[in-house]
Order: C-alpha cells, then structure tokens, then sequence
C-alpha cells in the first residue's frame, strides 16, 4: 500500500552478485570445464531502507563500489532484489547510462519517438512534447542526423532533452551531469529546479558535492551496501569528506 | 492479465519496435523490401527442381503444393531463429532502461507476421497462374494464420529468454530447425508417411498448419477443423508456459547479458 505522499519505498533490500572468475557461457565449455566456473558471492547491498517522498530531491554518493549505482538499478526495476521489496509509484524515467535506449541508425528525432516510447508514451503525446525535446537539446539541424554520428555531448543532451520532457512523477539520474557544457549544465540544473518545485521526486547519483549543497534537500550516504548515514545534504558530507580524505 | 496492461501502455513501443523491424530488415540492400519475395521464390526453385525434376514426386501442381507450405515454414523458422536471439540483440537497451521485456519478442512474432502476410501474395500469384482459381475458402486464412501468430508468441516467449542463460541455444537451433523442416510434410505429404512414425509429426504444431494452408490453398476445400482445434490448444499450452518462463527469467536479463 502507498502511504501518502511515498514515491519510493525500499524495504530491507539485499542484493548480491555473482562474480565469476571466468565464466563457463557455452555447454561445451560448462560440461568440459565444470570446475572452472568458480564463482564468489558478492554482496552488494544489504537492509536497505528507505522513503522517498514527493519534491524530495536525494543525492546517493559514496566511494566507489558502494552500490549506489546498484540501488538505482534495482529502483528502475531493470534488476531485481533478492530479499526485500521496492516499490514505486507513479510514472518513473531514468538516465542510467549515455544514450538509453537510441539507435544508432535512426536519426534524432526517430530516436525521440523510440526513447520516449520505452518510456510509455503514445505518438499523441510525443507529437505534443517534440518541439520542446528539440528546442532543449539545442541540437538545432542535427535532430535529423543519424544518432551515430553525435558527439558524446550532443548524445548526452538528446537523452536528457527526452527524459525530463516526459511528465514523469519520479526521475533517476546516474552521473550524468558529468558531460555536457557548463551552459548546458546550468540549463539542466535550472530545468530541475523547476521540476523540484512543481514537487516532482528525484534521485541522483553523484560524485560532485557542489551539486550535491546546490540542489538536493536530502543526501544518503552509502557505503559497502549499507546505509551510513541520511539526512540533511551539508552535515552528511561533511561527514563523508572526512571520513574519505 | 498484467501482461495486457503492460502491452496496452506500451503500445506505441510496440509499433515502433515492430515498425523497425519490418523497415530495417532490408534497409541497406539493394533490392530492398523485393527480397521478400525473391527469397522464397528462388527456395521454391530448387526445391521444386530436386523433388520434382531429380526424384520425380508424383504431386500434381508440385510448385504450388510446396509453396503454400514453404511461405508458412520460413514465417516459424524465422520466429524460431530470431526470436532466440532478439533478448541478447538487444542486451544494450536491457541494460539501460526498464519497459515490459516481452515487448522484445512479441514485437519480433508482428514483424513476422507482417513479413508473412506480404509473402502471402506469392501464394495467391502461384495458386492463380496455374489455373487453380479463387475459391471462398480463402477466408479462413485468417483463422489460420491467428492461430500460428498465437503459437509463435509461445515459441519466441520460450526461446528468447532460455537462450539468454543457454547461448549454446542458438546454435543448435540452427541445426535443430533443418531436421525439423524434414520432420514437417513441407515437400511431402503425410498420407506418404508410414503410421508407425506419423505420431511424431503430430506432436508438431506445423503439420497441423501447413495442412490448414494447403486444404484452402490447393485443394481448395475447408481446413481440418479438429487439427486446427489441437494447434490452437497447443498454441495456448505454450503462450502460458511461455509467459510463466519468460516472467521468471527474465528478472535477471540484465545481469547476465
């Protein structure tokens, strides 16, 4: 059941992975090699908890290998928990990685139609977003060149153009602010600043504290799968920064 | 029913998945979407010429008799062969973003299909030149050809999630599929088949089919409707089988692609 105001519920979350050492992938080498296919258990995450509720803007950081990009993984439902549950509610986009969900042949705006449909869109409501996903990509003519042919930037600035053009309830963002222009940052941070305040639920993962003090109203600190720390953005990194430097 | 929900919100993922398909397939050849019909046409030449010419089939008609059969056969093989492959095709898309995975294979059973119902004008041309007319019975074509969309939607659910954990799938499916077009009265009838193993070909979903093409198409009479009966809940054994599997797979697609 949703408890009001809950956009993101994560309920004693653990998750492991396997590691392989060198992975038996075909039958002939599974039946030849049986006892080449060590594998170590890795845990990744364990008890996580946590509530993300409306407007909230929460920054996961931590070294790296802490499973922040794990725990955003298991939010977008593209892996799953082995103990636990998560839930979300309402309409939920991400940016996981540059360039989600293009392909390469299509050109820009054949690729806004196919990434904004993964996202569940219908045409109607893609025709009505098209002008202004072309108008934030500042992508001007290129919109009708093939995909393959951007530059890491402009590919960068499509996918976000998309994913903050979808009304969605609930947007997860991986370390993507890393690219990009600084005029093309700014652009991005004011758009998310308009989103908070229409109470719009984020989630980020990040390694820039400026970022972090500028925009977020609640930062978690992960480290080694557990929760060390939640709360107000200034005291946890300060924590954190004294703890990694 | 979750799945129907799902396919209907993501319904334009779906059009433009299959629209892809459709389009892209022949997309830098030159001859284009010709190849449709080119590549039956030349696989019904030879083998027309071997059964035909070189071991003398006494089938009256012998083009026409195979190519309502080989039209279907390359529709399933197709299905088989792509649908194996399209969860680990598509592993970067997998990885990055969630939607309904069984968009995948179910868009790649439409595309097909649609392939399919162009193709099925070279059967009409082939049933016409050689003077065997139209008939009414034409209309159950569409009966027929649901009833296989709704075992390939079975087959692709199964084959495209085990093949993800089994990549020795796909290479034995290569294999697999050539004996099985032998094991299918494509270039021979089942009343040649003697009864001590035509059990066997009844265990196979394409028999009942192509026996279906061909009562509409060349004998130009009803389909057997118990045959039919039997694909369609053999169709409908494997949709849920299919869907139990692929559900339970497919949770970990994007840590072991």
């Amino acid at each position: 059941m949703q408890e009001k105001n809950v956009r993101i519920e994560v309920e004693h979350v653990y998750k492991d992975f396997n590691i392989y050492f060198d992975k038996a992938n075909s039958l002939k080498e599974k039946i030849l090699f049986w006892n080449r296919n060590k594998k170590e258990k890795r845990e990744v995450l364990k008890d996580i908890n946590l509530q993300i509720r409306d407007g909230e803007a929460v920054a996961l950081i931590g070294v790296n290998g802490s499973g922040k990009s794990t725990l955003l993984k298991l939010m977008t439902k593209i892996i799953y928990p082995d103990k636990g549950k998560i839930e979300t509610y309402g309409k939920l986009t991400s940016l996981l990685e540059l360039g989600a969900g293009f392909h390469p042949d299509f050109s820009g705006r054949e690729n806004i139609y196919f990434n904004a449909s993964i996202f569940g869109l219908t045409k109607k409501q893609i025709d009505e977003r098209l002008q202004d996903i072309i108008d934030f990509s500042e992508l001007g003519s290129y919109i009708d060149n093939p995909v393959r042919t951007y530059s890491s930037g402009m590919y960068m600035r499509l996918a976000f153009a998309v994913a903050i053009n979808v009304d969605a309830d609930i947007l997860l963002v991986d370390e993507i602010l890393a690219v990009g222009d600084q005029h093309f940052q700014d652009k991005c941070i004011n758009k998310m600043k308009e989103l908070k305040k229409e109470g719009k639920t984020m989630v980020f993962v990040t390694h820039s504290m400026n970022t972090v003090k500028e925009f977020c109203t609640r930062a978690v600190w992960l480290d080694k799968g557990i929760v060390r720390m939640d709360g107000e953005p200034n005291e946890v990194i300060e924590e954190y920064l004294k703890e990694t430097l | 029913m979750n799945i129907v929900k799902n396919l209907y919100k993501y319904r334009e993922l779906l059009k433009t998945n299959t629209k892809k398909d459709v389009g892209g397939k022949y997309k830098n050849s030159f001859l284009g979407i010709l190849w449709s019909f080119i590549n039956p046409l030349l696989q019904i030449a030879v083998y027309a010429l071997v059964f035909q010419v070189i071991l003398k089939s006494n089938i009256e008609n012998y083009a026409v008799y195979l190519c309502c059969a080989l039209i279907p056969w390359q529709y399933f093989n197709s299905i088989v062969i792509r649908g194996a492959g399209v969860i680990i095709d598509n592993g970067n898309i997998i990885k990055k973003v969630y939607f309904p995975r069984e968009i995948l294979p179910i868009s790649v059973v439409t595309s097909e299909a649609i392939n399919f119902l162009i193709s099925t004008i070279i059967i009409v041309i082939f049933v016409l030149v050689s003077g065997l007319g139209i008939n009414i019975n034409w209309l159950w074509y569409f009966l027929i050809f649901a009833i296989q969309y709704i075992v390939s939607i079975g087959i692709a659910l199964i084959f495209s999630s085990l093949t993800v954990y089994f990549r020795d799938l796909l290479h034995l499916l290569g294999v697999f599929m050539q004996l099985l077009f032998y094991a299918t009265p494509i270039v021979y009838s089942i009343s040649d088949v003697p009864a001590s193993i035509s059990w066997l070909l009844k265990l196979n979903p394409m028999t009942y089919l192509i026996d279906g093409y061909r009562s509409i198409f060349y004998n130009a009479t009803m389909p057997n409707f118990e045959g039919l009966l039997i694909v369609f809940i053999m169709g409908i054994v494997l949709c849920v089988i299919g869907y139990l599997l692929f559900n339970k797979l497919q949770k970990r697609f994007a840590e072991e692609l």
